[in-house]
């Protein structure tokens, strides 16, 4: 159960990702799948403001138990890249679609998921969920995601409700 | 498998003598499967479909997954209540109609979010609903729902991915 299993490689693994959140640059980051329970404490470990709304989770108001149910329920990906976390889940009614995240700013280490589902799910279309505000915005649009609409009071957060945008990027197969 | 779940009856939200839903009970299961598109806020049945083409369903309640609601207008349709978060007080909700019974989906949409808002106390309903119906975006907005997105390719049917929008509303506190 507490097995961490390597994934293929991504087509194309930038040399250098960058720092994602405040951690230095690996040279030859090497993607890792995590069990439910260690996708679980890893979200409960990183920066709230990175992880909020990470697939519809929220590591803040579930413990480790009821998230890495939620995980496997949903059956959620979690891929550490480096010091980032990326997580997907393929669309049940649409097997080429996969709704993605990331808990890092930096477009390196989500274009590297992306290209993985393109070439080992087939994957065409990529969407994502991100509160307004969120500072992941940034890898989404550097992805090349756009505007689909806005969930309007969909997340409560510090005391109020707040919207969450919905963005999408097509990939030819 | 099938279990009878809480009975919760509910008048029509503003709608004195209008429908009430009930509880699920295990004799309702074949309201369960039809020809709706799956997961759809407004589950009428689709005419055309191929012959061969897999029934829409939903799940009957059950003990080790409770984050669901259902409900029925007895003999005509259910709605149901899906990933139901308490913390942002939000649902996803589905319904499902019978041949014929198109003569009560105002009714019911009006009873469905009254029950979300004054029985089980949620802020924010919302659905996915796959445009092309005649006069379906008039009753739901009729219902104060409103599209807030539009997603490409979130479904597979009839051979090609459609794409779905999301609706919702937000009842002020």
């Amino acid at each position: 159960m507490t097995e961490t299993t390597a994934v293929p490689a991504p087509r194309a693994v930038p040399a250098d990702t960058g720092p994602t959140d405040g951690g230095g640059p690996s040279p030859t980051p090497t993607p890792a799948l995590l069990t439910p329970g260690e996708a679980a404490r890893a979200l409960t470990d990183a920066p709230v403001r990175l992880t909020r709304g990470f697939l519809g989770l929220d590591p803040v108001t579930r413990n480790t138990a009821l998230l890495a149910r939620q995980i496997t329920d949903r059956e959620i990906r979690v891929t550490r890249y480096d010091r980032a976390l990326l997580g997907y889940t393929v669309n049940p009614l649409q097997p080429r679609q996969v709704m993605v995240a990331t808990t890092s700013t930096d477009p390196a280490p989500l274009e590297a998921l992306l290209d993985f589902l393109a070439v080992y799910q087939r994957a065409t279309s990529f969407v994502a969920e991100v509160p307004d505000g969120s500072p992941v915005l940034t890898a989404l649009e550097g992805c090349g995601f756009i505007p689909g609409g806005i969930l309007r009071g969909h997340l409560f957060h510090t005391g109020r409700y707040r919207d969450v945008l919905v963005l999408h990027t097509d990939r030819e197969g | 498998m099938t279990t009878a779940t809480t009975t919760h009856a509910t008048p029509a939200a503003g709608a004195p003598g209008g429908p009430r839903l009930r509880g699920y009970r295990a004799g309702d299961l074949p309201l369960l499967t039809g020809s709706w598109l799956p997961g759809e806020l407004l589950g009428l049945p689709v005419p055309g479909r191929p012959p061969l083409a897999d029934p829409a369903t939903v799940p009957p309640p059950a003990s080790d997954r409770p984050g669901d609601e259902l409900y029925v207008l007895p003999g005509t349709a259910f709605v149901r209540f899906t990933e139901v978060d308490w913390i942002h007080r939000r649902a996803r909700l589905e319904t499902g109609f019978a041949p014929g019974a198109d003569a009560h989906v105002r009714a019911l949409l009006d009873a469905a979010l009254g029950h979300a808002r004054g029985t089980l106390g949620l802020r924010r309903v919302y659905g996915w609903v796959t445009p092309g119906r005649p006069g379906a975006e008039d009753v739901l907005r009729a219902v104060g729902l409103a599209r807030e997105a539009r997603i490409p390719h979130a479904l597979w049917l009839d051979g090609r991915p459609v794409g779905r929008q999301i609706w919702g509303m937000c009842s002020d506190d």
